[in-house]
């Protein structure tokens, strides 16, 4: 069985500095995989490129078997890779509800001359959008502000929408770009149980992130990228006392004491 | 939105009411100047409403507008005084000129940024002011098309009406203008105005989502442009004359400043704001001198008092409401 994402040889370079270097990597179905690596390393600029929102200068990269290579990036969120913003976005003035209503609109199969003319099919998929939509703000626990613009979330509350919203079309991806970045102790918890909950409906997840105790309790595997290249690929268990992590990662001086502490 | 769920029957009686009242002035008053009034309300109304669409909803910055609108002009004078044509397939003909001239403006700049467009846009009118000036085979040149005559419209049912009076063309502009905000708010009120909000509050999140943004803005233009081009056909009849100051920079501003003040994305503050701002200028007639200071400080009030225009103010209110400590929540 091929895996649900593929990527091959991807490589992106700016005005002759090269922030993705020929990586690949893959991604199974219904797993949690993370992406880690220092600053630099070329983890946002790569998921930038698998998303289509970045042109990429080399390589190939498919879901399901599906060539993504060049596509832009509705066509790639159509083909059921979905993603979430280091820097957290919502329609402010949209109600929670209709920015999950936007999330799905684009993948139940209405046009637009029927989405003018108001028959009974656009009907039942709005109607079933909204009970998804009500149902995914619930799983994240923004039920009691499905009706409020999202200009009125915490900056905890909106990664937590931005979540939900890119489950909202039945995605088989979905890239986290840094969820728990700037959210207090109590808000990763929550985030962490929501990816859980998303996960165990079959979502595969690919997450970046600093926060490296949060990845390692979380994904069932890490990747770690160092210099634009994958440097270690492998469970949570491996990679923390991988030395070239440790190395790339933590810095050289306090590696050998991260080392000594997990022994 | 389940506000305005609660609300839609008294916004419904309060329309038909508005609208009845509308249609009923004619025969209330004979006044000539009132008629006038309406005429430029209807007119303004619909290329403010067009450019609320994409400028408001969809979020593109836009000074074609006055473009589709006397293109719309030119080809129904034309079309009637050369070629015989009714008035209403000058004027759609018109509307369809317009649209294809808005998809090609659209298509080609909008693959490269929003201010692409704009520049766009506004090179676009400047051209057509220059095209209708200096091509004269087709425009007649400065001079313009004098002495347009409307001729009469066959109606449903055999019917002819014959277009003359100043009434004629209140109802006229008024029926196409009420044809012309229906089917603007058929759309701003479906999930296309939804998506063109989206668009316009945050585009890469719509891409993220599958939204296609260079084709709802399309659509966006697209549909202005038909409007515009029909409403600028009808116009010209009632001005008699068709010449380049269609393209004057006037129309530009008057549409845009309402927009503005009505809040951009807001149908009926849009609307309102048009109405308001075809009176008011004409209110400050009693002194001809301060005219125009008066109609300045009025702006500039507005702006103070809404920053966001009155959609703007409507939506602050609304974050203001949630933000409020509530019992139990979060």
């Amino acid at each position: 069985m091929t895996a649900l994402l593929q990527v091959r040889g991807l490589t992106k370079r700016y005005l002759g500095l090269t922030a993705v270097d020929d990586l690949s990597y893959e991604v199974e179905a219904g797993t949690i995989v993370g992406l880690i690596g220092p600053n630099g390393s070329g983890k946002s600029t790569s998921i930038d490129c698998i998303s289509g929102f970045q042109p990429a200068d080399g390589g190939r990269w498919s879901l399901d078997g599906v060539d993504l290579t060049g596509l832009g990036p509705h066509r790639i969120a159509r083909a059921g890779l979905t993603r979430s913003f280091q820097t957290v976005r919502a329609y402010d003035e949209l109600t929670l509800l209709e920015n999950m209503g936007v999330a799905a609109q684009e993948n139940d199969g209405i046009g637009w001359l029927q989405a003018l003319l108001r028959g009974g099919t656009l009907r039942r998929a709005d109607a079933a959008a909204r009970a998804r939509g009500r149902d995914l703000l619930a799983t994240v626990g923004l039920a009691d502000y499905a009706e409020a613009p999202a200009a009125v979330l915490s900056y905890g509350q909106r990664k937590l929408l931005a979540i939900a919203a890119a489950m909202m079309a039945r995605p088989r991806l979905v890239v986290l770009d840094e969820p728990v970045a700037g959210v207090n102790p109590t808000m990763i918890r929550r985030i962490e149980a929501v990816i859980r909950k998303l996960n165990a409906e079959g979502v595969a997840l690919l997450i970046v992130e600093h926060n490296v105790d949060f990845i390692m309790s979380l994904c069932s595997r890490v990747i770690v990228l160092e210099a634009g290249a994958r440097i270690a690929d492998g469970p949570p268990g491996l990679i923390r006392s991988d030395p070239r992590v440790l190395a790339a990662y933590l810095g050289k001086s306090s590696a050998a004491a991260t080392a000594a502490r997990h022994g | 939105m389940s506000a305005d769920h609660k609300a839609r029957p008294l916004l419904a009686l309060a329309v038909a009411v508005g609208l009845l009242a509308l249609f009923a002035v004619p025969r209330l008053t004979g006044n000539e100047y009132v008629l006038a009034l309406g005429v430029s309300f209807a007119t303004m109304s619909v290329l403010a409403g067009g450019l609320n669409l994409v400028y408001g909803y969809t979020g593109l910055l836009s000074f074609a507008q006055v473009g589709f609108f006397g293109i719309g002009g030119y080809t129904a004078a034309l079309m009637v005084t050369d070629h015989g044509w009714p008035l209403w397939a000058g004027a759609m003909a018109g509307g369809g000129l317009a649209t294809l001239v808005g998809i090609v403006i659209g298509y080609s700049s909008l693959r490269l940024s929003r201010h692409a467009f704009a520049i766009v846009s506004l090179s676009f009118a400047l051209l057509c002011m220059i095209v209708a000036r200096d091509w004269v085979d087709v425009t007649r040149g400065a001079m313009g098309i004098p002495g347009l005559l409307p001729p009469a419209m066959d109606l449903p049912g055999g019917l002819r009406w014959r277009i003359a009076q100043p009434a004629d063309f209140y109802w006229l502009l008024l029926g196409f203008a009420v044809v012309a905000h229906a089917l603007i708010y058929v759309v701003v009120t479906s999930r296309l105005g939804r998506a063109m909000r989206a668009i316009k509050l945050n585009e890469p999140l719509a891409q993220s989502q599958g939204l296609n943004p260079v084709a709802y803005k399309l659509l966006a233009i697209a549909l202005s442009a038909l409007l515009a081009g029909i409403v600028g056909g009808l116009f010209v009849f009632y001005l008699t004359i068709v010449d380049p100051s269609i393209f004057d920079f006037y129309y530009t501003e008057t549409m845009l400043i309402m927009v503005i003040i009505g809040g951009p994305g807001s149908f009926w503050g849009v609307l309102a704001s048009s109405a308001v701002l075809t009176v008011v200028p004409d209110l400050l007639r009693f002194t001809t001198d301060l005219r125009m200071v008066l109609y300045g400080l009025v702006l500039i009030l507005a702006m103070l008092l809404f920053p966001g225009g009155l959609g703007g103010w409507l939506h602050r209110r609304r974050v203001a409401r949630w933000r409020r400590p509530r019992p139990g929540g979060a």
